[in-house]
């Protein structure tokens, strides 16, 4: 038996590409910066582990997961590191994007140097920003201009950036450890003086040392970015505090928390480069968190290999492979080729399957909980469906045309996840594992579906013009797959719309209030209901639904996306505004293909007698 | 026999599958209209024009004229019940390969049925307690009433109350049972109520905190936050013609204001419309829990005694969202909170068409799931 040698090294190479970066490290470094990176904190309600704050924050300071400059480029636990306990040289990290050219003028600074600016460049005009900062904040959301939106968003990331820089010591207080000891060698003396009947000069100034130290802590504990410090054994489970708050803790005449001296020591070893003294600290706080925390251990650490596979990143490579390889396969008309190709495709649809599952038991909900993961889902419906359907016909449209959704749905996830935590804590009324189950994942597959038959119909349309000679068969096939799968998308959007009102039942006593995302949800399920009937009644034959499942897309996207932006208007500014423009560019596009699948076939040719 | 001819006609035009694709278009076509409207005018409001309304009327800039511009869902709606009904019978083939279709038809009519009940029988109210009270009432957020009690004895209210519909259409009210009529001299759905200056001149409220109030009419708000301020100028009158006073009465306004005859003393006010429920509800605790560390809300619920000496239930129960009670052919859900977590809003819905919905998607879904199930070995039979 012959063995098809091109599509095993195709499915173990893309496997292996996907793997690669779990098997590599970064750039070397003394210290341990993936074992820091692992250790658990609780920032937005739930426990996650540095290098996921870190990527967060860096992405909603820079719109990156890493800083890159003098040709070395280093990851978010080591800008986070920086900013925590070298405050000085982080300030001249690159670390904010700004494209806004008037933010950029009341700074002073200049567009031609690029778009990335360090703290340092700021700080001078920092008092101006605060000040523009509220001067916009107080309109409402609609009347502000692109100044006030894009001065916003500085202020924002300036706050954050300054929160992380005093976490877990007060930037600019030099070594965290000496800070600690003198802490606890005030204490003692301090409390005699307090309770000295007669306070000498001395217990006056050592109670004033203690009292300004005691407000640089509650400082500390009013703005920190993140509660590091974990609860100790016996302690409830959400009883996690900021390095601030745990510092005050023998003042009050609870026992010093352990975890604060290992960040000290780690900050000390951090600032003076020594790299085994840090690599010990960790070591020994590793193992004290192992014994005391071991369950959010786990989940931090599993959260981290999640963060470093990345396996979102690697299903967008993985699918335009597959995309390549279907087009090389109709070129060539080579058989081997259209197998590798969908060897190709399914190494994606496993990678983007492992990511859904990571993600599904860390947050231990359903795979939907918001646009982000939605947009991941959507993606993964589709490939599954089109696999499915390539089963059927082997023609490799289905291949081709879930592999493009596979690959744009990761790309809009990839840009949604600048927005922050992608597994943010569900709100009081979201907070039903079973809808999610239920009415979400049936009407995001109603979008996988729908999204499917409109990339088929493009096929077809694409296909009436470039063929050369007429291949009934297959233009068959394609017309067979669309209409199956309308039927499909109906059926699914049509459950998951009413499983949605039932919700709404359950949850506010109305089963339909004719919401806008309600109303998306119904014209999906009106379009595919005229679809279906138009067919069935003779109206709309091929071409006619060819054109109704592009449309299918239109629908779609206005209801996945559109809603989102009803009464923003055309004064706001900020990522859904850029999202507006592609959404627009989409919709035209479409449009223009409907356009096209109305042309006579090859109309551009000259038609030879 | 051309009346059948054209009954026949008219059968097959109202049956057709034309008319079920045109409906279906102009429903479309509504829904997206609605929802940009709703940007403007707030849910309720864009619904009541658009959906629940059979013409959409437009009115242009500065003018009253009513002009239709565009049928309503009430009309599109009950053409494409009455298109599904006829051609059901008509046309579709009575066959185990149709079974499918006609479930599924039949599980749509319920659902626009289901709609139409809604819109016409559903009662939206809420109820607000504080922790420790007890409450046999719940309130109408959009309606009014004026609202006369007899508080002669301290244990005992007896309260009349007159529906601002009343208020809005009649000019004089008798009131059954009660000594005195009500005149109602003018009625506001929504204004301005300020202190009166001497510029504004003499008010014709004769008594009560009314006499030093100046009223200036504003438009009704329909924003979902918003909340109207309804003003009635009434006077009661005497069976003798004898007027009690002209009292200008607002939600607005929080004092009681009051008069006495024939040796009663009645309150009067102008309230939200409340809805007396034979069974009560004490607030025993609410909760509003965040996730540690933030705001997130991660749970609202409110712990009630539920009395009902009708059916002798007295028990506790929890309202959280997602799990509302449902008694008495009322639903009550957790809807806001206030006062620092000390009062709990709950909303009350009769909806005596609640359930239709639940059935008419399970029939929808095996409908779908038969015809398209046929549909799919048919397929896989020739693939294979």
């Amino acid at each position: 038996m012959k063995i098809p040698r091109l599509q095993n090294a195709v499915f173990l190479g893309a496997l292996a590409l996907a793997a690669w970066p779990l098997l590599t490290s970064g750039p070397k470094s003394a210290f341990n910066l993936e074992g820091f990176g692992r250790l658990p904190l609780l920032d937005g309600g739930r426990v996650k582990p540095i290098d996921s704050f870190a990527r967060n924050s860096l992405l909603s300071v820079r719109s990156k997961q890493n800083v890159s400059m003098d040709g070395q480029r280093l990851s978010a636990v080591r800008w986070l590191l920086d900013a925590s306990f070298k405050p000085e040289a982080a300030d001249t990290y690159p670390s904010f994007v700004i494209d806004d050219p008037e933010v950029l003028g009341l700074l002073g600074l200049e567009q031609s140097k690029g778009r990335y600016f360090a703290y340092w460049q700021i700080e001078p005009k920092r008092e101006d920003v605060q000040k523009q900062a509220a001067n916009a904040d107080v309109k409402p959301s609609g009347g502000r201009s692109r100044f006030d939106e894009a001065v916003l968003a500085l202020e924002r990331r300036l706050t954050l950036y300054e929160r992380i820089k005093n976490t877990f010591m007060l930037s600019g207080s030099g070594d965290p450890s000496r800070e600690l000891a003198a802490f606890a060698d005030l204490l003692p003396g301090a409390t005699r003086s307090m309770h000295a009947a007669k306070p000498s000069k001395k217990d006056q100034e050592t109670i004033k040392a203690l009292t300004e130290m005691l407000q640089r802590y509650n400082f500390m504990a009013q703005i920190s970015a993140f509660k590091a410090i974990p609860p100790q054994l016996g302690e409830p489970a959400e009883a996690w505090a900021n390095t601030g708050e745990a510092l005050v803790r023998p003042a009050r005449g609870l026992g010093a928390h352990p975890a604060v001296a290992s960040f000290a020591q780690m900050g000390s070893a951090y600032r003076s480069g020594d790299g085994s003294a840090f690599n010990a600290a960790l070591a020994a706080y590793a193992q004290w968190l192992a014994e005391n925390r071991p369950t959010e251990v786990r989940m931090a650490h599993v959260e981290a290999l999640f963060n470093k596979s990345q396996p979102f990143i690697s299903g967008i490579a993985l699918y335009i492979i597959a995309l390549l390889l279907v087009f090389a396969a109709w070129a060539l008309g080579r058989e081997d080729v259209a197998a590798a190709a969908r060897a190709a495709a399914w190494a994606a649809f496993i990678v983007h399957t492992l990511g859904l599952i990571a993600r599904t038991a860390l947050q231990g909900r359903p795979p939907v909980t918001n646009l982000y993961s939605s947009a991941v889902f959507v993606g993964w419906g589709s490939v599954l469906l089109g696999m499915i359907a390539e089963r059927i016909h082997r023609k490799g449209f289905a291949v081709a045309g879930s592999s493009a959704i596979g690959f744009t749905t990761l790309v809009i996830a990839h840009h949604l996840s600048a927005s922050g935590d992608t597994m943010e804590m569900m709100r009081a009324v979201l907070d039903s594992n079973f809808w999610l189950a239920t009415h979400v994942i049936t009407i995001t597959i109603g979008y996988s579906s729908t999204y499917l038959a409109g990339m088929l119909a493009i096929a077809w349309v694409i296909r009436r013009h470039l063929l050369l000679k007429p291949d009934s068969e297959s233009t068959k096939a394609l017309s067979s797959l669309t209409y199956g799968i309308v039927a499909f998308s109906l059926l699914f959007s049509f459950i998951g719309t009413v499983l949605g009102g039932i919700w709404a039942d359950q949850s506010w006593g109305r089963f339909w209030g004719w919401d806008p995302k309600e109303n998306g949800a119904l014209l999906i399920v009106l379009w595919h209901a005229i679809i279906l009937h138009a067919r069935w009644g003779g109206y709309a034959r091929e071409r006619g639904i060819m054109l109704m499942a592009i449309f299918g897309n239109i629908i779609v996207s206005l209801s996945w996306f559109g809603v989102n932006m009803l009464g923003i208007g055309l004064h706001s500014y900020g990522f859904m505004d850029k999202a507006f423009w592609w959404l627009t560019a989409f919709v035209a596009s479409q449009l223009l293909l409907m356009l096209l699948g109305t042309l006579p076939p090859r109309f551009w040719t000259q038609r030879e007698a | 026999m051309r009346r059948t001819d054209a009954l026949g006609r008219f059968a097959d035009a109202l049956s057709s599958l034309k008319l079920t694709l045109a409906c279906l278009a102009l429903l479309m076509v509504l829904v997206v209209a609605c929802t940009l409207a709703q940007v403007q005018l707030g849910t309720h409001l864009a619904v009541e024009r658009y959906i629940r309304a059979l013409i959409v009327w437009w009115t242009p800039e500065g003018s009253t004229m009513r002009i239709p511009v565009f049928p309503g869902g009430g009309l599109v709606g009950g053409l494409l019940l009455a298109n599904i009904g006829l051609a059901q019978f008509l046309r579709l083939e009575r066959s185990w390969r149709k079974a499918g279709l006609w479930v599924t038809h039949i599980g749509l009519a319920l659902l626009f049925v289901g709609e139409f009940t809604t819109a016409l029988m559903q009662v939206e109210s809420s109820m607000a307690i504080e922790e420790g009270q007890t409450k046999n009432y719940s309130e109408d957020y959009r309606r009014m009433e004026v609202a006369l009690t007899d508080v002669t004895d301290p244990g005992f209210d007896n309260v009349y109350a007159v529906p601002d519909s009343l208020l809005k259409t009649r000019r004089e009210l008798p009131l059954s049972g009660l000594p005195f009529k009500l005149v109602v001299r003018a009625y506001h759905d929504n204004a301005q109520i300020r202190m009166r200056t001497p510029a504004d001149g003499p008010s014709e409220v004769t008594s009560g905190m009314g006499a030093n109030i100046a009223v200036s009419p504003l438009p009704l708000v329909t924003q979902d936050n918003e909340q109207n301020t309804a003003v009635a100028i009434v006077e009661p009158v005497a069976r003798d013609g004898a007027g009690l006073g002209v009292f200008l009465v607002s939600n607005g306004l929080g004092a009681p204001q009051g008069f006495s005859h024939e040796g009663r003393r009645w309150a009067l006010s102008l309230r939200q419309r409340r809805y007396q429920h034979p069974f009560s509800l004490t607030l025993k605790d609410f909760r509003h829990d965040v996730y540690p560390g933030t705001e997130i809300p991660k749970n609202f619920s409110s712990l009630v005694r539920l009395k009902d000496p009708a059916t002798g239930d007295d028990r506790d129960v929890l309202i959280y969202m997602n799990s509302p009670l449902r008694h008495g052919g009322l639903t009550f859900y957790q809807a806001s909170f206030g006062k620092n977590d000390t009062l709990s809003v709950l909303q009350v819905v009769r909806n005596p068409s609640w359930t239709l919905p639940y059935v008419s998607c399970t029939l929808v879904a095996l409908g779908l799931l038969w015809h398209f199930g046929l549909m799919l070995r048919k397929t896989m039979v020739k693939v294979l």
